[in-house]
């Protein structure tokens, strides 16, 4: 092999060409680039890392995040941040006591973060380390699957969205059935113009029908009779649910709100991947009032003071409102006191004539908001009215649920007094045939019960 | 023939039109549809949540809009004492005296007491609110496992039964009126200060591992603990 005498100590590879001696520097640059990169995603010491988030978990999470402000400075960079200005052991073993000894760069920490003493930790020094060492390798963990998206909407009525399409066939039906019977119309006149017949006379449509029901006099009224029977009921069952946005028959009502609140994704199931708050967290005045209470801002700022991002971009834009409604800046972690109102839609319309009252239904009658709202906590994102709300609805319920009269003052009373007299004693066998009491024989079909 | 041709046309893209147009109208999750009667839907006197200013009969386009772009949910005059029907429980309605500085905090732990005396009765109403308006954060059991904490990558809160467990009932009290930290806000809106004390209650119940426990035996020990 005729090699040049420059290139006779280089190792085999790199001899077959100069050329590829570049290549080959190149592959080793991107390899180490790769390695650096996983190393960044993977801290090297993985022992020591999950020490440090375990001991973050427990002792720092609440006031801390590793990546982010939050009641105290975000912990990433901490060591290096103290570096030299003081003890950072002993400024987080008793932090209140280092406080004493009057160093400059604790006093400055202190006097940044509203002097919210930091609780003193019992840990020890390399327990610390581990701390600090999560911190400055965090990783933030993947997104959690199965999050229910705030922009996606939930289809509940995608069944009755087939029959404009189904009119539209029809109609193109119709439109192909009047061109054939003009193409026929020519047909015949051609044929009898060939056997020398007179042509037929020119009758529009109107006119030809007329002729038709006419001669088939009997099939035209009972057809007649059909039609009129038909649009009738049609407008009859119309006429039940004017007025009316839930229930199994219409499109529910859901209008567009100024914030896009995802009740799945706040009230649903643990097991579901949703957070599984309590309905009556923020609707706190259902079973204490007539109504169940939008809630006001400083409601939602429990817990979106500490959560600024939602799981979607489209989310974090809706959690970006309230700070807006709130006046709240995520930045400096501090209310601005510029607030304005949420124009919240009220979606569930009763008429002012008919009276109902939440705590009634709730903390009396101990009926779940789902009864009523349905699975709000599934498979609603932005609120619908779920139940048509008519007196039919109302009084049907009335009528079959029993009532729950255990542990109620109220009810013993009512029981006292039935079981006082003999005809109050009949009163309630009769109650208790179908071995329950249900609204209605306590007087829930009395119409000043809501009408009044 | 072209004017008999056209007029089944014409009478067929008007029937599609009114067709398509009805099933545009019920679709819409938008449209709150036909109201009948709007004076019966909307009460003459100022009710909550009823956008009364929308009675075409009661107000002319512009008073209407106005009223609509009024808001409705307000909070009480600051200082508002509210109305007690039981006068033995005058007490929870009067102002909250320690401050929202970490002084009043620590002032609380020491001297505040709950005014309700711990029974099973208490602790089982204690137990209702908690599930309601503390479980989704600090879990079942206090140990800081709620729903948002597992699922909404939320900062975990101090268990009942480890970093807490010595808490004073003043100071559980002083964070539900003003919150704690970035991570809990302040639950004054939503309990009153009898149900504030009731949740303190289950809290320390908890804290005991569950157990009742003797009144006042661990909230003598005022430790400045956190």
């Amino acid at each position: 092999m005729d090699v040049p005498p420059k290139m006779l100590g280089m190792p085999l590879v790199a001899r077959i060409s100069e050329r590829s001696t570049g290549l080959l520097y190149a592959t080793l640059a991107a390899v180490l680039f790769l390695f650096s990169g996983i190393a960044h995603a993977q801290p090297a010491d993985a022992a020591l890392y999950a020490t440090g988030e375990k001991l973050f978990k427990g002792n720092c999470a609440s006031c801390h995040k590793p990546d982010k402000d939050l009641t105290g400075p975000a912990m990433k960079g901490a060591r290096a941040r103290w570096d030299v200005k003081g003890d950072i052991y002993a400024w987080v073993k008793n932090s209140s006591a280092y406080l004493k000894t009057g160093n400059p760069y604790a006093t400055e920490l202190f006097a940044k973060w509203n002097k919210s003493v930091m609780t003193a930790q019992a840990l020890s020094n390399e327990e610390i380390d581990a701390v600090l060492y999560y911190a400055d390798n965090y990783a933030p963990p993947p997104p959690k699957p199965g999050a229910v998206d705030a922009s996606a909407s939930t289809g509940t009525n995608d069944e009755g969205s087939n029959w404009p399409w189904l009119v539209v066939i029809a109609l193109l039906l119709l439109v192909v059935g009047i061109s054939l019977s003009g193409v026929r119309t020519s047909l015949d006149n051609a044929v009898r113009e060939a056997e020398g017949k007179e042509p037929l006379p020119d009758m529009t449509t109107g006119q030809k029908f007329r002729q038709w029901a006419w001669n088939n006099k009997a099939f035209a009224t009972i057809l007649g009779l059909f039609v009129v029977v038909f649009i009738t009921l049609k407008l009859w069952d119309a006429a039940w649910v004017v007025g009316v946005y839930g229930g199994d028959e219409v499109p529910h009502y859901k209008p567009e709100q100024p914030i896009l609140f995802n009740h799945t994704l706040h009230a649903g199931k643990v097991e579901a991947g949703n957070l599984a708050i309590n309905c009556q967290y923020c609707h706190s005045s259902a079973e204490k009032s007539k109504h169940a209470g939008i809630p006001s801002t400083n409601v939602c700022m429990n817990c979106h003071q500490a959560v600024a991002e939602g799981r979607s971009p489209e989310g974090t834009k809706e959690i970006a409102k309230i700070y807006a409604a709130v006046g709240w800046d995520p930045a400096t972690l501090k209310y601005t006191g510029r607030t304005e109102p949420v124009k919240w839609v009220k979606v569930h319309n009763l008429p002012d004539h008919a009276y109902f009252n939440h705590a009634q239904h709730v903390a009396v009658g101990k009926l779940e908001c789902q009864e009523c709202h349905g699975p709000i906590d599934e498979k609603m994102d932005v609120a619908e009215q779920w139940a048509p709300l008519t007196m039919g609805w109302c009084i049907n319920c009335h009528n079959t649920k029993d009532v729950k009269m255990a542990g109620n003052g109220y009810y013993d009373e009512v029981m006292a007094r039935l079981e006082e007299t003999d005809m109050g004693h009949a009163e309630l066998k009769k109650y208790l045939e179908d071995e329950k009491i249900s609204v209605r024989e306590l007087g829930g079909w009395e119409c000043a019960k809501c009408h009044y | 023939m072209s004017k008999s041709k056209r007029t089944p046309a014409m009478t067929l893209s008007a029937l599609a039109l009114v067709v398509l147009s009805m099933a545009s109208c019920g679709g819409d999750p938008n449209s709150p549809g036909v109201e009948y009667m709007p004076d019966m839907y909307r009460s003459p006197a100022i009710e909550a949540y009823v956008d009364f200013g929308q009675d075409p009969y009661m107000f002319t386009e512009e008073v209407a809009m106005e009223q609509r772009q009024r808001q409705g949910a307000r909070l009480p005059v600051a200082g508002t004492i509210p109305f007690a029907a039981d006068p033995a429980k005058a007490e929870f309605n009067m102002p909250y005296a320690y401050p929202n500085t970490t002084d009043g905090y620590e002032a609380a732990g020491m001297y505040l007491k709950s005014p309700i005396e711990m029974t099973e009765a208490t602790v089982e109403q204690g137990k209702a609110i908690y599930t309601k308006f503390c479980m989704h954060c600090h879990g079942e059991k206090g140990e800081g496992d709620g729903g948002v904490v597992k699922n909404g990558n939320y900062p975990t809160p101090p268990s009942y039964t480890a970093a807490l467990k010595d808490l004073p009932e003043g100071k559980i009290f002083h964070s539900l009126v003003y919150g704690k930290n970035v991570a809990m806000g302040s639950h004054a809106s939503q309990l009153n200060k009898e149900e504030r004390w009731l949740v303190v209650q289950y809290v320390k119940y908890l804290q005991n591992g569950g157990k009742m426990q003797l009144e006042t035996a661990a909230t003598t020990a005022t430790t400045a603990v956190n």
